[in-house]
């Protein structure tokens, strides 16, 4: 008995040790694995200087007129923070009513679903800007001359009410898929415990469901900064409209349009590395 | 009998989906409020418009509020361009989503500016997209388009034209160093660039008439390929001789001021037609806008008739292009 102990007491600190060397060097084939991607990103990044080389960049002229589309920026952020939003609570509300049991939540959200994942952002900008006012210069002659009014909304809130409801018809999806995705064991658990049907979800489906669509929110978020570029159309200043319409001054269309698309890219590394944080502080709540 | 029960189902669901209409326009609400809430000065758009209903007539309307809205897209030096770091000033009554004068410059700026001068009112700039503008239906979001437009039975179902303020003759454009095109004529069947609905488009498909003058049609079966703008045209044309377009078909100054910017093009022929530019009203405005538009042709005429607009054109053009806008005959335009 004491001889086996004895044995295994050495097993336990060689295997000890033998761990500690594997831990090492899992940890040096990572690192070298993340060198090995820099190098990957420091060369596409010098092939991309080379065409920008190779494009004639006036640097110069971005520098010099680079505040002009910076200043959209706000624009662009606020447009498209305000759109997540209305289109995360749009999402939430499609959701319940794709998982209900009531054929009217059912067929509202499902009908919703179809109509606005079917039919293109910008036709969906155009008919809300030009085509609800139509609407409601018939209902004010109707005699509804507020209710008329409010239907002529401005270019920035026409922009925002499409991309609302265009993400929000995707993200309801993803808010589906999340809520399907905690197991049906809960929910029945939580039953048999006595909670109501509301109580199940509220307590029991949705924190877990919540964790697991934020990742996609943020890649929602990440992709709409750059569809709020539609609402330049209706003339809202922001960063392409100002990067479009100023590059028509010089004829300097690249330049500015680089200018652009760094910001942008920009804007997106730093959504990427806010979204990274809270996936990780997530990924701490659920650790056991 | 199941078939019955079948029909009473249908009815009674369609019956609830009737009812359940106000409740799909639940949605919207949440992005309606948030906006309301964040875009106050969009909303006092909105709420000027709502005051301005009882009035029923424009020019009350505009002097009410002491701004005339004027819709411009700044796409097109030197008619009209955007100016860097421009600030509203103080005592400006432009609402947030509105621009200020100085925020601009152009020969279309300075014109409305003088406009809104003479009417004794501020000018205020929205800027949709053209199409946005040539399209009518404006919905009360801005009172007049100051934007060089072209006079066209077409938009003349949309909208109201004024007095024309000048007029641009219409050339085409080559790649500089192209050798094999001598005549206008040879440009049969080639690949022509124009902006998407201008009425360059509507020549090279033979389909242009200009109030009060003869279009002679000497380009047949071109390849028509539309742009958002003439810029984005002219563009493509200056990559390379038939690299996308073999030509482009733009007003005269555009084409010029590309030139002088240092792009390799060249003017083919002379003239094709000429264009009278004009001011725009909406006809579907739920507004009278009969004496506004009296009002602007006033002083459209008052500009003509001292010499205003002769003098921005040279300023603008290094040409006279007004006066021959000065003897349109406005009332043969039947509108």
């Amino acid at each position: 008995m004491s001889v086996i102990v004895k044995q295994s007491k050495f097993d336990q600190e060689q295997s000890r040790l033998i761990g500690k060397q594997l831990v090492a060097k899992e940890q040096q084939s990572l690192k070298l694995h993340i060198f090995k991607v820099a190098v990957v990103w420091a060369v596409l990044f010098a092939f991309l200087g080379l065409l920008l080389y190779l494009l004639q960049i006036d640097l110069p002229y971005i520098v010099e007129h680079r505040n002009f589309v910076l200043a959209g920026l706000w624009t662009t952020l606020s447009v498209s923070l305000i759109s997540i939003l209305a289109a995360t609570i749009l999402a939430f509300l499609g959701a319940l009513g794709r998982l209900s049991t009531n054929a009217i939540a059912q067929g509202i959200s499902g009908f919703y679903i179809s109509l606005l994942r079917g039919t293109p952002l910008l036709v969906q900008i155009y008919i809300i800007y030009s085509g609800l006012p139509q609407i409601g210069t018939q209902i004010s002659s109707l005699g509804y001359p507020t209710l008329g009014k409010l239907l002529i909304l401005s270019p920035i809130q026409s922009g925002i009410l499409a991309l609302s409801l265009n993400y929000g018809a995707y993200m309801t999806e993803i808010f589906r898929s999340g809520i399907q995705a905690i197991s049906q064991g809960q929910g029945e658990a939580a039953r048999a415990l006595g909670m109501t049907h509301w109580q199940t979800m509220r307590l029991v489906i949705l924190p877990q469901a919540f964790r697991i669509v934020i990742p996609p929110i943020g890649n929602q978020f990440i992709a709409m900064q750059k569809d709020s570029a539609l609402v330049s159309l209706m003339g809202v200043w922001e960063i392409t409209y100002r990067a479009n319409r100023f590059a028509r001054k010089d004829s300097k269309f690249m330049e500015m349009f680089l200018l652009a698309a760094a910001v942008y890219w920009v804007l997106t590394l730093i959504s990427e590395w806010l979204q990274g944080r809270l996936e990780n502080y997530m990924a701490q709540n659920n650790k056991r | 009998m199941t078939k019955r029960y079948h029909l009473l189902i249908l009815l009674l669901l369609a019956a609830l989906l009737l009812a359940a209409c106000p409740a799909s326009s639940t949605p919207a609400t949440p992005a309606a409020s948030t906006e309301g809430a964040t875009a106050a000065p969009a909303t006092e758009v909105v709420s000027a418009t709502t005051a301005s209903a009882a009035t029923k007539d424009l020019w009350a309307d505009i002097t009410a509020r002491g701004v005339l809205r004027i819709s411009t897209d700044p796409a097109y030096p030197p008619q009209s361009e955007l100016v860097e770091g421009a600030q509203k000033p103080a005592g400006s009554k432009c609402t947030g989503d509105e621009h200020v004068a100085a925020e601009f410059k152009g020969f279309d700026i300075d014109a409305a500016v003088e406009i809104a001068k003479r009417l004794g009112v501020e000018p205020c700039f929205v800027t949709p997209d053209w199409t946005l503008i040539t399209g009518g239906k404006w919905s009360g979001r801005w009172d007049i388009s100051v934007g060089s437009m072209s006079i066209t039975p077409e938009r003349m179902k949309a909208l109201y034209f004024s007095q024309p303020y000048y007029t641009t003759p219409a050339a085409f454009f080559v790649y500089k160093d192209n050798q094999s095109f001598t005549k206008i004529e040879e440009l049969s069947g080639k690949k022509i660039g124009v902006c998407s609905g201008c009425t360059y488009e509507s020549y090279l498909n033979g389909s242009l008439e200009i109030p009060g003058e003869t279009i002679k049609v000497v380009v047949t079966d071109a390849d028509v390929h539309g742009y958002d703008t003439d810029t984005s045209a002219l563009q493509d044309l200056a990559l390379g001789d038939g690299v996308r377009l073999d030509a482009v078909l733009t007003a005269l100054p555009t084409g010029q001021g590309f030139i002088k910017s240092g792009k390799p093009l060249k003017q083919l022929g002379d003239p094709v037609y000429f264009e009278y530019l004009s001011a725009a009203f909406d006809r579907a405005s739920s507004l009278d806008s009969a004496s506004f538009r009296s009002k602007v042709n006033e002083a459209i005429q008052a500009m003509h008739s001292d010499g205003t607009l002769k003098k921005l054109s040279e300023q603008y053009y290094g040409t006279d292009l007004a006066s021959a806008a000065a003897t349109f005959d406005f009332a043969n335009l039947k509108q």
